[in-house]
């Protein structure tokens, strides 16, 4: 026990920084990460980033064994098994990395072969092919001491990671928030503070030890002034031009969902924004002219981002803001340290897929205008239903109500086999025609 | 507010007649010959009827969607539940284009219908928070202008019986009966609140019996479908009459000849499923469907001094159900102890297409059902109006295997 966490101490303070230090060195010299043509610079963060999950991905390797393990939501509530210690792996993003790396088809055709339909959560799929094959592009995911799911972006996070659990034979839990309808309900949120208060416990049992308080304040601390400066960063895309696009949230947001309540993450977004602020004084724009501004709503698709990114920017259209990557900034906006559960019940409860559509059309509305939007691409996703279901109405509303030009692009954020290239490029072309 | 009118828990068709069973009344028929050998008769009110016939009486009337919800409250409050699946076949109007392709069609049917007036003729809709899926039809049909009148909503606690887990269904439940009360114009009354779940529990029972003595009860399986699915939208009074009637003429040994065959799924559409069973020489013995079965409560066990309570504990006793998020492994327990208890042959698991809560639960169920040697047919559906020939071929195939193997192990 003690050599194994020696290793995972070792792997994430000094031999990951190390590797990350040497891939660093020999890519001084390398081409830049963009291809000039449309876009701006190439984000200097962009390294950071890299090193930054890199790392976090490289001491995983040896977590299990040497501190506890949680598998988890991207809305869980993961300060609560931070602060007991735990590593925290979060399969959606893992599945997003095999997906960009477009590893998309070939895992989920394992958990295919295993009784799991194409007509399931692509994410789903693609991680349960991945733990069936034991196929990474990480090297080796640690195998868990706990499944933890939060019902707050989708019920199907609930059957994949409890199938998860059953397959590994760890323990699930669950915390479940209600769905809200209009206004939050006392007794919801009161049942989402119960299970907070369960999770501290499960989390405490399987840790050996409960939480002082002062580590549970400081990785909530640390998560709340992460997303504090998420959310600067994404305003940014305000100025004009935006220093930096939707697409290059997508890919920035990798700690915001990961670490979120680490030190790393903190300072991280603090370099980023850092770094936005001197482009926005320097009138650098993500997208070279920025003639138009777009809103991008669902999740990305990800085995197409540089494709799509090219292909909207060659024709000078650049995505300043994304429902998706504000998910993280806007949960927190009401966080209260003085009332930790009670307004950790309502961030978690209050997430833009556990609200109703009149609450997304509001949200929707609010960027369109505080970022000037221009246009909107709604990706029906095929494997999101709840992120999915009433974007024709939200189309028709923001047309209507906001006179923007809205388009819908059929696609599928992990499995591209549902990806029809000239189908995509047809519409884009035509909906950038119409401005 | 006035307190809700008790007599209405009562069956209004008392007209019986005696031995075995028969009762008429203006708005039931008796079939010219008789479609069944015990002496039961089915109702011919469609769903319009039952709507008309409690508003005249001045009761309300609310459409419900699937699959799940205290249905007991609404007995209480007098209000009549008219469940909607969809409806099935084509989408009855344009507004299911307004929901993606491969989003299932008893959403994309619902919004269709309803946006086309289909039901206009009750008072208000109940969403229970079944799937993902019907979670966004809930907001879209009244933030997107397709329903003026009142919505409802009722949560399940989705996962494990916990304790912070009944807590929030009994305050869900003390929520949703309020804001019934205010929509039904009456108070409700915990000792007519118990009065109701009596008589669900009632109905209950007989549908056990209905159910478990499948191959004492004298009725094609169509027929049987039929009868319990029209606890769909008669007022409990009158299903009960219905199921008391067919109850009386199980027969006092099995009846049906045909291979046993358990069929689990969401609904029984298009219900030519089980006439293509019969036809292949195979009869339901044993029922999961969430439409049917899965609503079947066993376990009544409850006091009633609190009725609320009782709710809840019913609420957990419940079958598990993939749309409440219950554990696979129990489902599949559950497959198992159905298998046993009816001498099931084979399974037919019948999904709807893009449905996300069952097709998580098939890998489990196929597994442990193929690990106990139980043939197992999937079989997808999108409430279409008939079955395709390639799936009669495969239900036929499949009976056909059931009866090689059957014969296999007589030798």
């Amino acid at each position: 026990m003690i050599a194994r966490r020696l290793r995972y101490e070792l792997a994430g303070r000094a031999v990951g920084p190390l590797l990350a230090a040497v891939e660093r060195r020999r890519g001084a010299g390398g081409k830049a990460a963009r291809d000039g043509g449309p876009f701006g610079p190439p984000l200097e963060s962009t390294r950071r980033l890299k090193e930054l999950m890199g790392i976090y991905y490289y001491q995983g390797r040896w977590a299990d064994g040497a501190v506890p393990v949680a598998w988890v939501t991207s809305g869980f509530p993961v300060e609560i098994l931070r602060a007991h210690g735990f590593y925290c792996v979060y399969p959606e993003n893992h599945a997003a990395l095999c997906a960009a790396r477009r590893l998309g088809p070939e895992l989920c055709e394992v958990a295919e072969a295993a009784g799991y339909s194409r007509d399931l959560c692509a994410y789903a799929r693609m991680d349960i092919g991945s733990v069936l094959s034991g196929d990474t592009p990480v090297g080796r995911i640690p195998k868990p001491d706990l499944v933890a799911a939060c019902s707050n972006i989708c019920q199907t996070v609930v059957y994949w990671f409890r199938a998860l659990a059953d397959h590994l034979g760890v323990p699930f839990i669950l915390v479940d928030t209600p769905f809200v309808y209009g206004d939050f309900q006392p007794h919801s949120l009161a049942f989402v503070a119960e299970q907070l208060e369960e999770l501290a416990q499960t989390a405490a049992r399987i840790a050996g030890r409960a939480a002082r308080e002062v580590d549970t304040q400081r990785v909530v601390e640390l998560a709340w002034r992460a997303s504090q400066e998420w959310g600067a960063c994404l305003d940014m895309g305000r100025h004009r031009p935006s220093p930096w696009t939707a697409f290059d949230h997508f890919i920035h947001m990798a700690p915001i969902v990961a670490l979120r309540g680490t030190e790393g993450c903190l300072g991280y977004y603090r370099q980023l924004n850092a770094e936005l602020e001197d482009r926005v004084r320097d009138g650098i724009g993500g997208v070279v002219p920025e003639r138009h501004r777009l809103l991008w709503d669902n999740i990305a698709i990800w085995y197409r981002l540089r494709d799509l990114s090219r292909l909207f920017a060659d024709d000078g259209f650049a995505f300043v803001c994304a429902t998706y990557s504000s998910a993280w900034a806007q949960s927190w906006e009401g966080f209260d340290p003085a009332d930790r559960v009670g307004s950790t019940a309502a961030m978690l409860s209050g997430i833009l897929l556990n609200r109703d559509l009149a609450n997304r059309l509001a949200l929707m509305e609010g960027l369109v205008r505080d970022f000037s939007v221009d246009g909107v691409v709604l990706h029906s996703d095929r494997s999101c239903k709840p992120y999915s279901v009433g974007q024709y109405d939200l189309k028709d509303a923001l047309q209507r109500e906001l006179g923007v030009r809205v388009v819908v692009l059929e696609a599928d954020h992990a499995d591209s086999r549902a990806y029809s290239a000239e189908q995509i490029e047809t519409r884009a072309r035509a909906f950038m025609e119409s401005f | 507010m006035r307190p809700c009118p008790r007599p209405s828990l009562r069956s209004r068709r008392s007209q019986r007649f005696t031995s075995v069973g028969w009762w008429t009344s203006p708005v039931l028929s008796v079939s010219p010959a008789p479609l069944f050998r015990i002496g039961y008769t089915r109702s011919t009110m469609t769903r319009l009827d039952a709507i008309r016939e409690h508003q005249a009486r001045r009761g309300k009337v609310l459409a419900v969607l699937p699959i799940h919800y205290p249905k007991e409250l609404l007995t209480a409050l007098d209000i009549l539940a008219v469940e909607l699946w969809g409806p099935p076949g084509p989408p009855r109007g344009p507004d299911a284009g307004r929901i993606q392709s491969y989003v299932c069609a008893i959403v994309r049917n619902a919004l269709a219908f309803i946006s086309a007036g289909g039901i206009d003729a009750v008072d208000g809709l109940l969403f229970p928070h079944t799937c993902d899926s019907i979670q966004g039809l809930a907001t879209v049909v009244p933030d997107f202008g397709a329903w003026p009148k009142p919505v409802f909503h009722y949560i399940h606690a989705r996962g494990e019986e916990r304790p912070s887990a009944r807590r929030f269904v009994e305050a869900e439940l003390r929520r949703v009966a309020g804001e019934l009360a205010v929509f039904a114009g009456c108070s409700l009354d915990e000792s007519r609140l118990s009065d109701a779940i009596r008589l669900h529990r009632d109905i209950d029972r007989l549908r056990v019996t209905l159910l478990d003595e499948r191959p004492r009860l004298p009725l094609a399986d169509a027929e049987l479908y039929r009868l319990l699915r029209r606890g769909e939208y008669l007022w409990p009074a009158d299903h009960l009459a219905e199921l008391e009637a067919a109850a009386a003429g199980l027969a006092p040994a099995p009846v049906q000849r045909g291979l046993p065959v358990l069929v689990s799924g969401i609904v029984p559409e298009p219900m030519s499923v089980l006439d293509a069973l019969a036809d292949a020489g195979a009869f339901v013995a044993a029922d999961d469907y969430a439409a049917v079965g899965r609503r079947v409560n066993r376990h009544h066990q409850a006091a009633l001094d609190d009725p609320f309570a009782a709710l809840v504990e019913l609420s957990f006793a419940a079958p598990p159900c993939s749309t409440r998020q219950s554990n696979q492994i129990a489902r599949a327990d559950h497959l198992e102890a159905l298998l046993e208890s009816s001498g099931a042959l084979g399974v037919l698991l019948h999904t709807v297409k893009f449905c996300e809560p069952e097709l998580f639960d098939l890998p489990v169920l196929r597994r442990r059902l193929e690990a106990r040697g139980v043939p197992v047919l999937q079989l997808e559906s999108e409430l279409e109006p008939e079955l395709s020939g390639q799936a009669l071929t495969r239900i036929e195939a499949f009976v056909e295997m059931l009866g090689a193997a059957t014969a296999r192990g007589a030798r």
